[in-house]
């Protein structure tokens, strides 16, 4: 084991690659959080009255609230609300400028983000929309032209207040309520940007949407709201990306997605979250605190999430779906990987109302290091729920014995024409599969690479095609040095 | 060994530590008609043991009955097995609270638990945590969990064979308690099957 453990030590050493950060000109409002900085934001934004209103309300319940304490995360620290630069953006003359700024450009070109349409159409990247988001503002959206075409809004939250007002009116908070949590509640008073994305009756969206999310400037907090529409018999696939700067300390993110699936519609969403997770020591690394939830409104709706969550020091975040609409479905596909001293506490909640509703979830944990991951869910059956089915399945596997993993579902079934079913495994890599890998050649580390792939992979074949990949690297790459 | 408690007859304790290599099995019982609220712990603190944990809860009318079952496993080389079952109906409610945990170090150890339950009316609750609190690599742990009915293809089939609905029902209940109530002497056999 001695020199298994010389190439992990060494692989150790790896970097973050995402973890620079840009110089740039950005301008910001003062540290702290009361109604003034929310006036100021909104202002900023040249919101109209309404929003502000909405904004105002959500402090205002904010202020009442606590942070929840119940989730598994003993690393979450006190977060001093206070000691948050809540908006930060690249300075630029006009709001919305034509050109973008060449040191952003370079940012999301080593990210490998196209904010440019030009090699896209050149071939040298697939067809993807891309709204990209620096710090508190969207920096450019592409494709929105031949969006626009076909109907398809695709732009930034901010210009949709602007343009679309009636639509965000409407949908704004349908789904997360004000005071639904204490973080939605503060991302509803001081959310900056984010993606809005409306798909008009009947219309299959042509290419994938994404938005890519960075955190750049030190001391702030990122607060985006996405809302996500999907008309009668439309169908869209949507895709999110993260990234932030390596530092000492942690930085929040508190987002909320938003999603109303009509009759008919189909919803894709999936993320590959790869904020920065903090150093082997456990220092620094962004707190990812999100609520996402989607709504199957109509008959036959379809909402699936996938997520890979490989990043964040702590993560919080249990995409969900309201099965409302009779025989829609959702699902829900998840691989959390934790490393070092990383604490993720994810999962989903299913719940049935229309009849014939199905859901399905599998969730597939990687602990090692010091880390924690725990799967936590809740399905619920309600008397309506007639004929409804959900299938679960939490796979666990432990990397190490200074890891943690733990599983916490809650099943309500309230209807006696409704099933239920779940299960749950714990395991580890054994020693036989390692040594039947070693023995045909294979690198321990590779070794580990392939069987944690081959564990991950009904999950990561969910996932579109250079998502995938991005995905698969992701994981090899975290666990480097896992085992010893 | 085998230790029978009877919910609401027996006494049973809060909390039990093995730290002798034995083997045992506990067998709860909830009779219909009977409201309980029952926290058990129990932890195993020696290599060897063998534990099995068995629940059978009737809850046909307007009932309360929770379980809140621990087992913790302090040391490794020891397995548990947790199997509860319920049928449930009228308004009754039924929640199963059940946590496994591996201490740190506790190697080697192998944990199940299952719990299964059948909703018979509208207005039934059936509500189930079971939790797995790990921090040890070389485990077998697994959970499994249903909530379901009376499966209608095997009732069809019993009826059209002649057999009356009713009796079908309750050869289909007897089959569902049967891992469990196939531990007890007969007759506290023939008592629950003619509560069924």
């Amino acid at each position: 084991m001695a020199d298994e453990k010389d190439i992990l030590a060494a692989a150790v050493e790896r970097d973050y690659s995402e973890g620079f950060v840009t110089e740039i000109e950005q301008e910001f409002v003062p540290k702290g959080l009361n109604e003034e900085i929310i006036r100021l934001i909104s202002a900023k934004k040249q919101e109209p009255a309404w929003l502000l209103d909405f904004r105002l309300d959500a402090f205002r319940k904010w202020q009442q609230m606590t942070p929840p304490k119940w989730g598994h995360l003993s690393r979450l620290p006190e977060i001093d609300f206070q000691d948050i630069i809540y908006y930060a953006a690249p300075k630029s003359d006009s709001d919305r400028p034509k050109e973008i700024d060449p040191a952003l450009q370079e940012t999301f070109d080593k990210l490998g983000i196209p904010t440019g349409e030009r090699e896209v159409l050149a071939g040298v990247k697939s067809k993807v929309a891309v709204d990209a988001v620096f710090d508190s503002v969207s920096v450019s959206t592409t494709f929105r032209r031949t969006l626009a075409e076909k109907g398809i809004i695709f732009c930034s939250f901010s210009e949709a207040v602007r343009e679309h007002p009636d639509l965000v009116r409407r949908y704004l908070a349908s789904v997360v309520p004000v005071g639904d949590n204490f973080y939605a509640a503060l991302n509803s008073a001081v959310f900056s940007d984010g993606s809005f994305c409306y798909i008009p009756k009947g219309v299959k969206c042509p290419m994938d949407l994404s938005s890519y999310f960075r955190i750049n400037a030190s001391g702030t907090g990122q607060f985006e709201r996405t809302l996500i529409i999907a008309d009668e018999g439309s169908s869209l696939s949507y895709m999110e990306g993260c990234t932030a700067p390596m530092r000492d300390e942690n930085q929040l993110h508190a987002a909320v997605v938003e999603i109303i699936v009509e009759k008919d519609a189909d919803v894709r969403y999936s993320t590959v979250q790869n904020w920065y997770p903090g150093d082997a020591q456990g220092r620094g690394g962004i707190l990812n605190l999100v609520t996402k939830r989607g709504l199957c409104r109509g008959e036959n709706s379809h909402l699936s999430w996938t997520q890979v969550e490989t990043g964040s020091a702590i993560t919080w975040k249990y995409p969900s779906s309201i099965l409302l609409g009779d025989n829609s479905s959702s699902e829900f596909y998840s691989v959390a990987l934790t490393n070092h001293y990383q604490q993720a506490d994810t999962g989903t909640k299913m719940i049935h109302i229309g009849k014939n509703t199905r859901s399905r979830i599998l969730s597939k944990g990687i602990s090692a290091g010091f880390s924690e991951n725990s799967y936590r869910g809740l399905v619920r059956m309600n008397p309506g729920a007639d004929g409804a089915r959900n299938f679960s399945q939490c796979d666990s596997l432990l990397i190490g014995d200074n890891c943690g993993a733990h599983t916490f579902p809650v099943i309500q079934n309230l209807n006696p024409r409704a099933s239920v079913e779940h299960e749950a495994t714990t395991s580890r890599i054994s020693e036989d599969q390692l040594f039947y890998c070693n023995q045909r050649g294979l690198a321990t580390e590779d070794a580990i690479g392939l069987i944690v792939n081959g564990y991950a992979r009904e999950v990561l074949s969910r996932l579109p095609m250079e998502f995938a990949v991005e995905a698969q690297k992701l994981l090899s790459v975290n666990l480097e040095g896992s085992i010893g | 060994m085998d230790r029978v408690y009877r919910i609401g007859i027996d006494e049973v304790p809060k909390r039990l530590n093995l730290n002798d290599c034995e083997q045992l099995r506990l067998i709860f019982i909830v009779m219909p008609g009977v409201s309980a609220d029952i926290p058990f712990e129990i932890n195993i603190e020696k290599e060897g043991v063998e534990l099995e944990i068995l629940g059978l809860y009737l809850s046909p009318h307007s009932e309360r009955v929770k379980f809140n079952i621990t087992v913790r496993h302090m040391v490794g080389g020891s397995h548990s097995r947790q199997l509860f079952k319920g049928i449930v109906g009228g308004s009754a409610r039924a929640e199963f609270d059940g946590l496994v945990y591996v201490a740190k170090g506790a190697q080697k150890t192998e944990a199940f638990q299952e719990n299964h339950s059948l909703l018979l009316d509208n207005g039934a609750t059936v509500e189930t945590h079971p939790q797995l609190e790990i921090y040890a690599d070389d485990v077998k742990c697994s959970h499994g969990a249903t909530s379901g009915y009376l499966n209608p293809d095997e009732l069809f089939y019993m009826r059209s064979r002649g057999i009356p609905e009713a009796e079908a029902r309750k050869l289909q209940m007897i089959s569902f308690v049967s891992p469990v109530i196939s531990h007890l002497n007969e007759t506290m056999q023939n008592q629950i099957i003619s509560r069924l």
